[in-house]
């Protein structure tokens, strides 16, 4: 058996909607039958949009959310029925800065944790030592965790979550708020604990980080997996048709939406700029796309679109997702 | 990595929640200040207000309605009672919710502990925190006021330690319905007012209706601040007072019980509703 092995898993949260006293109950399907395994010493990455299901398939692999119907183990052990063996296999990175406390120093932090997981006394100080080195958080090791940087926190979390050299490790948006350097950094671990032969789920909605650490990649959409595989052979089925990216203002996406009419054109996505609502990237999945772009720049330039930038580009991760959900990663 | 297993792996566990318990304590030390000086700011308005009602009679009806003049020590040894229940009763029944806004509960559920270790962890750092409280309160008003009963706070002490066990006992029940339901100030206040009213904490329970004294015979405050008054203010010893000992350690097994058991069926609960993350 895989050190993970997920099977037909799903969660149902019930919710009431509505105003008080008239409630309504909700079902609410956050994962719906996902299944897949990850073998020793590979990086599989689950990748989807905020409110995928990505989170929640992550907390009931570790036992935070009990499971409404199938079943995962880790390293042999059910979800739903051994616990604390399952809590015993894993080390896990969950998302957000609050994730330690603050009024303990790192290291205070980390010899606490070492105590919940039942760590050889000696050789927990030894790990705590390596830790903060590997993170550089040595120096600080004896600050109030209150006076950490968002990014040493995180650091500080990711080194908890490897403290009991667990064989499956979970890590949920590892790098999210963290600067470029310091990412780089926790890819590199986490390329090195691949190597030590370490399973590794990483949760991503970063398809530049999936691809560059996953050796396969689950696409995961309103709580299906609607794709799976390695990178490259994702990749390879989208590229079949040309990729257009357009720079735009003022797109709208009504607009955007009717060149799906054009008969070339298979699938379009419009994601907006966070920062100014009128910019647009706009991403078209096309056979002969040389051909048709004219006729789309003409039609761009008719419905009043400013365009800033067009090219031709290399498939990503986010291809793969557009193709098989008409959407873009970003909506 | 080599790990420890069977009870050393517990007792390390627990001394972890332990020390880290009291180093929050330490490094919030308003908090502290604020419980040490609660008791003595509640007997002073207890006082005032029986001055205010009793007019030049109050000192004599006191002494005729519990057994004793001395009004300072009687107070004072409810008060201290009452601020012990609230610490453990908030401490432990708020604990896990404190632990969800600050973000860590997940973090302590996702190690391989039982999740009871959390709180008896907690309810130690307690253990420590009511001794101080204890001696600090009521140690003091003894030692300054009649000196010569110092000593019979030692026998006073070991009424509120078995005393504890249940009161930790109700914590547990709350801290499930905390984690389910969230609110745990609603909870525990309005526990902790009616905790005041019914145990005798600044009168004696007899005067209360027939009816309310059944309910505050279900209560270990009860017993443990009529306990300590005996043996301080009217020279009886722990041994005398076996029927009221032995009440004591009766509901120091029915209240863990019950309160473990609601704990992890609503513990259960939370988990699939997920409830764990939510504020």
């Amino acid at each position: 058996m895989n050190p993970v092995e997920v099977r037909s898993l799903s969660k149902v949260f019930e919710t009431k909607e509505g105003p008080l006293l008239r409630k309504v109950p909700k079902e609410v399907v956050a994962v719906d039958g996902v299944s897949f395994s990850v073998p020793k010493g590979e990086i599989f990455g689950l990748l989807g949009p905020n409110g995928a299901g990505k989170t929640t398939t992550i907390k009931m692999l570790c036992t935070l959310i009990a499971p409404t119907s199938g079943d995962a183990f880790v390293s042999g052990f059910s979800v739903a029925k051994d616990q604390q063996k399952v809590r015993e296999n894993l080390g896990v990175m969950l998302t957000g800065e609050r994730t330690m406390y603050w009024k303990l120093t790192g290291r205070e932090n980390l010899e606490y944790f070492a105590a919940l997981y039942h760590l050889d006394v000696a050789d927990a100080e030894k790990r705590i030592d390596e830790l903060l080195g590997l993170l550089g958080l040595k120096e600080r090791q004896d600050m109030l965790v209150e006076n950490y940087s968002t990014g040493m926190r995180i650091r500080l979390s990711f080194a908890k979550a490897i403290l009991n050299d667990a064989p499956v490790l979970l890590f949920d948006e590892p790098t999210a708020s963290l600067d470029p350097q310091s990412s780089r950094l926790i890819r590199d671990i986490i390329r090195g604990l691949k190597k030590e032969g370490h399973a590794i789920i990483l949760t991503t909605h970063n398809m530049e980080e999936a691809d560059l650490l996953s050796d396969r990649v689950a696409i995961i959409d309103h709580g299906k997996i609607v794709a799976l595989g390695s990178p490259h052979d994702l990749k390879e089925k989208v590229k079949s048709s040309d990729i257009i990216e357009i720079e735009t203002r003022n797109l709208t996406d009504h607009t955007a939406n009717a060149l799906e009419s054009f008969s070339e054109v298979s699938q379009v996505a419009l994601s907006t700029d966070p920062h100014s609502a009128e910019k647009g990237l706009l991403r078209i999945h096309a056979e002969k796309g040389k051909e048709v772009l004219p006729k789309i720049l003409e039609y761009l330039v008719r419905k009043e679109v400013t365009i800033t930038k067009v090219s031709f580009i290399e498939p990503t991760l986010e291809d793969v997702f557009i193709s098989e959900t008409g959407r873009s990663l970003r909506d | 990595m080599r790990t420890i297993s069977g009870p050393s792996a517990t007792a390390r566990a627990l001394t972890a929640i332990f020390q880290k318990g009291i180093k929050h304590y330490i490094r919030y030390p308003g908090n502290l200040l604020l419980i040490f000086a609660m008791p003595f700011m509640l007997t002073v308005m207890i006082f005032g207000m029986g001055q205010f009602v009793g007019g030049s009679n109050a000192a004599l009806n006191f002494a005729a309605r519990t057994g004793t003049s001395n009004i300072l020590v009687y107070e004072i040894l409810g008060s201290a009672v009452w601020m012990i229940s609230w610490v453990v009763v908030e401490d432990v029944g708020v604990a896990l919710r404190d632990e969800q806004m600050k973000g860590t509960l997940e973090q302590n559920f996702l190690a391989p502990i039982n999740r009871v270790t959390l709180l008896i962890g907690l309810s130690l750092t307690d253990v420590v925190i009511t001794t101080i409280l204890f001696f600090g309160v009521a140690g003091v008003t003894i030692m300054v006021t009649m000196p010569a009963a110092f000593l019979s706070l030692i026998q006073a002490f070991l009424a509120l330690l078995i005393g504890l066990i249940p009161l930790f006992g109700i914590g547990f029940l709350f801290a499930g319905f905390v984690i389910r339901f969230k609110e745990p100030y609603i909870f525990t206040q309005i526990l902790n007012l009616l905790f005041a009213t019914l145990t005798g904490t600044y009168y004696p329970v007899t005067l209360l209706p027939y009816w309310v004294q059944f309910l505050s015979g279900a209560l270990p405050q009860t017993y443990v601040i009529e306990d300590m008054r005996r043996i301080v203010l009217a020279n009886q010893t722990l041994v005398s007072l076996y029927g009221s000992v032995f009440i004591l350690l009766a509901l120091a097994l029915a209240y863990p019980t019950v309160g473990y058991t609601v704990f992890k069926h609503l513990e259960k609960k939370a988990s699939v509703t997920g409830e764990f993350s939510k504020y």
